[in-house]
């Protein structure tokens, strides 16, 4: 009681919020560190740093399939088991990237370049080192200004209405297609398809259905589970013969860790950079922890004093990139815990997981759930140390995981995806959505699409549909209810802006830094 | 003229933008002030249909068609061939039997493996799995005729 109270003061002065911030985190860390709790945040982030090492299977298809497992739990141990997934596998993709060079997930891609010249140099354990101690400064630096941020921006956020709702979402659709590395047109075409997909169901303000061909389990809509397992997981599967999953793996010696003194002189900064820049993308809407590790590549790469030692063992291009990508994750949860909403797909299936026990996210969470909202931030700040203690010295452990051959591991695979999907709702139609997508998913890679703008528009189909409606009924069907109000009207001179800058680029045939980024990661794939 | 990778892309996604149209006939679009349960469909419809006549009018940049590789088709359509027969006997055999079968499958079929290694596996990584969620993790797994 005492917590509520202080956790809605009548004025916001500094003391007070150090006094309430404090108080709440003490709360927080008396739930996080509770045997229970602590143990499910430990397997979440071994789990997830598996998860990432494992090709194939990203965070989103991993957290979705290890759903049902959560069902017994109680809202705060699930969330804080599935967030440890989720910035474990930050954590994990680096390994494969930097003795492989195969990244273990979307956001690790960049670390492939330098992380795997660095290992054939010998440098191996200093990239995994640096990868592990930036990914734990950003990963701390996001969970910090979270705990400041966050209870603050969900006070303001009550004010927020349909048309700052419809503005927001409409800027992370913009700002994901104006940051992507593939083409604009591709990323608003898979962005669009998903919005469709997130039409099918029945219209929540009229009652109709809405192209569920009389099928009853597509009266509450296509979830994002099927969708998600189905695009990543086996979709990645099918593209996947096991004959060309073969690939050599460096091992790097426990004494090789450290990084020398110059090591670290040279990723200092790219640390701090990268953890600034992937915190802030991370709260704009998009698959912010995949941008923010290619923005910090290219940002690396211009300011250094070297740039061609980039593609060749830079440590700048492995300090940053990680950096940026666990930034990022941290700085995704500032929109979900503070606003309720979803800025990726994979902070949508964390929403829909505490949704399953009762727990509502948005502006009010802090106040009606502080034990859930502060006992999660606590254990990120226990993961991140946890995952620190955990990558480096089990590097050698995590690595003989990769020796199970593929065609033992994908079957496995398959069967958690069959289960994931299904225990979600019972739904067997739900299982054969899975296997649509996947075949999709394939489809796709075929065609060089990027299936998780798909996934995010989905995710926020009913939410921009109904804030629209919404709005556009409020202003009498006047558009210019977006531009009227402050908070929407600067969010739309935000897209605006993106939009002029991406026609210029466009109608000007310009070769701006998106398509060099898009030319240089299209060439380390051919490699 | 040679038909490249965007031409067929932007095609399908014109088509489907139209399908969509279509399947919203009964729909009402309603009007600004109130709008309907088909505007926003017919608004994102009508936009994919622009961005896939853009993509097909700019499919000069991407590869043609014909050098797509489908090395790994084979594999794919066995996946899902087997995939779906485990997805369609999963609610009438039960988890245990439809995995250790789809997973002896997948071994045997696609990946050659001999047939006492894919039987051990198969069983052994079913059987683990059902112990682990329904007793370790008690959550209820699917149940065949024989109540696993």
């Amino acid at each position: 009681m005492c917590l509520k109270r202080h956790s809605k003061p009548a004025r916001w002065d500094s003391r007070i919020v150090v006094e309430t911030t404090l108080h709440s985190l003490y709360l927080g860390f008396s739930v996080a560190l509770a045997p229970a709790n602590a143990w499910y945040a430990f397997l979440g982030c071994l789990v997830g740093t598996l998860v990432g090492v494992l090709p194939g299977i990203g965070p989103l298809a991993g957290i979705s399939i290890l759903l049902p497992i959560t069902f017994g739990l109680n809202a705060t141990q699930a969330i804080i088991m599935l967030a440890g997934i989720y910035y474990g596998s930050q954590y994990g993709g680096s390994t494969t990237s930097i003795l492989m060079r195969i990244p273990g997930e979307a956001s690790s891609v960049m670390t492939c370049i330098d992380g795997y010249a660095m290992a054939k140099k010998g440098r191996a354990g200093a990239a995994l080192c640096i990868a592990a101690v930036g990914s734990w400064i950003g990963g701390s630096f996001g969970v910090l200004v979270l705990t400041v941020v966050a209870p603050p921006l969900a006070t303001i956020a009550i004010r927020f209405g349909p048309p700052e709702y419809t503005a927001l979402l409409i800027l992370g659709l913009i700002f994901l297609a104006y940051m992507s590395s593939s083409s604009l047109i591709r990323t608003l075409l898979m962005a669009c398809l998903g919005l469709l997909l997130g039409m099918i169901g029945i219209d929540n303000m009229t009652g109709h259905f809405r192209y569920s061909f009389d099928l009853a389990e597509l009266g509450d809509g296509i979830g994002i589970v099927p969708v998600a397992v189905g695009l990543f997981g086996l979709g990645e599967i099918l593209s996947t013969p096991s004959a060309d999953a073969v690939k050599e793996i460096i091992t790097p010696r426990l004494r090789d860790l450290l990084p020398t003194r110059k090591e670290w002189s040279e990723s200092s900064m790219p640390i701090a950079r990268g953890t600034l820049l992937g915190f802030i993308i991370g709260i704009i809407p998009g698959s912010a922890h995949i941008i923010s590790s290619f923005l910090s590549y290219a940002l690396e790469k211009r300011v250094s004093k070297h740039p061609e030692q980039f593609g060749k063992g830079a440590i700048a291009g492995v300090a940053g990139p990680e950096t940026a990508n666990n930034a990022a994750s941290t700085g995704a949860f500032v929109p979900l815990l503070a606003l309720g909403i979803p800025t990726s797909p994979i902070t949508a299936v964390l929403i829909g997981a505490l949704m399953i026990h009762g727990v509502s996210v948005g502006p009010t969470l802090v106040n009606d759930h502080p034990d859930v909202f502060w006992g999660f931030v606590a254990s990120m700040y226990v993961g991140n140390l946890m995952l620190l203690a955990l990558n480096l010295p089990l590097v050698s452990v995590f690595v003989t995981v990769l020796r199970i051959p593929y065609a033992y591991l994908y079957p496995l695979i398959i069967m958690f995806c069959i289960i994931g999907v299904y225990e979600v709702n019972n739904s067997i139609v739900d299982v054969w959505i899975m296997l649509i997508m996947g075949v999709v998913g394939y489809a796709l890679r075929k065609f060089d699409f990027d299936p998780a703008p798909l996934v995010l528009g989905l995710v926020i189909s009913p939410i921009l549909e109904q804030s629209l409606r919404q709005s556009l009924i409020m202003s009498n069907g006047n558009y210019l209810i977006f531009f009227s109000r402050p908070i929407s009207a600067g969010l739309m001179a935000v897209s605006i802006g993106l939009l002029v800058l991406a026609a210029y680029a466009f109608m000007l045939k310009r070769a701006d830094w998106r398509t060099k980024l898009a030319e240089a990661e299209a060439g380390e794939a051919e490699l | 003229m040679t038909i490249r990778a965007d031409h067929v892309a932007g095609v399908f996604f014109i088509g489907f933008g139209l399908l969509v149209i279509a399947l919203s006939g009964d729909l009402p679009t309603g009007n600004l002030s109130l709008p309907g349960s088909g505007f926003m469909p017919k608004i994102v419809a009508c936009l994919t249909i622009f961005f896939g006549l853009v993509l097909a009018l700019r499919a000069r940049e991407s590869k043609p068609f014909a050098t797509l590789s489908w090395a790994d088709a084979k594999h794919a359509v066995l996946v899902v061939a087997i995939t779906s027969a485990a997805i369609a006997l999963f609610e009438r055999l039960g988890f245990l039997t439809t995995n250790v079968l789809m997973i002896f499958a997948l071994l045997a079929v696609i990946e050659r493996r001999r047939l006492l290694p894919a039987t051990i596996y198969s069983v052994g990584v079913a059987g683990v799995t059902y112990v682990l969620f329904v007793y370790v993790l008690k959550t209820p797994l699917e149940a065949g005729p024989l109540g696993f």
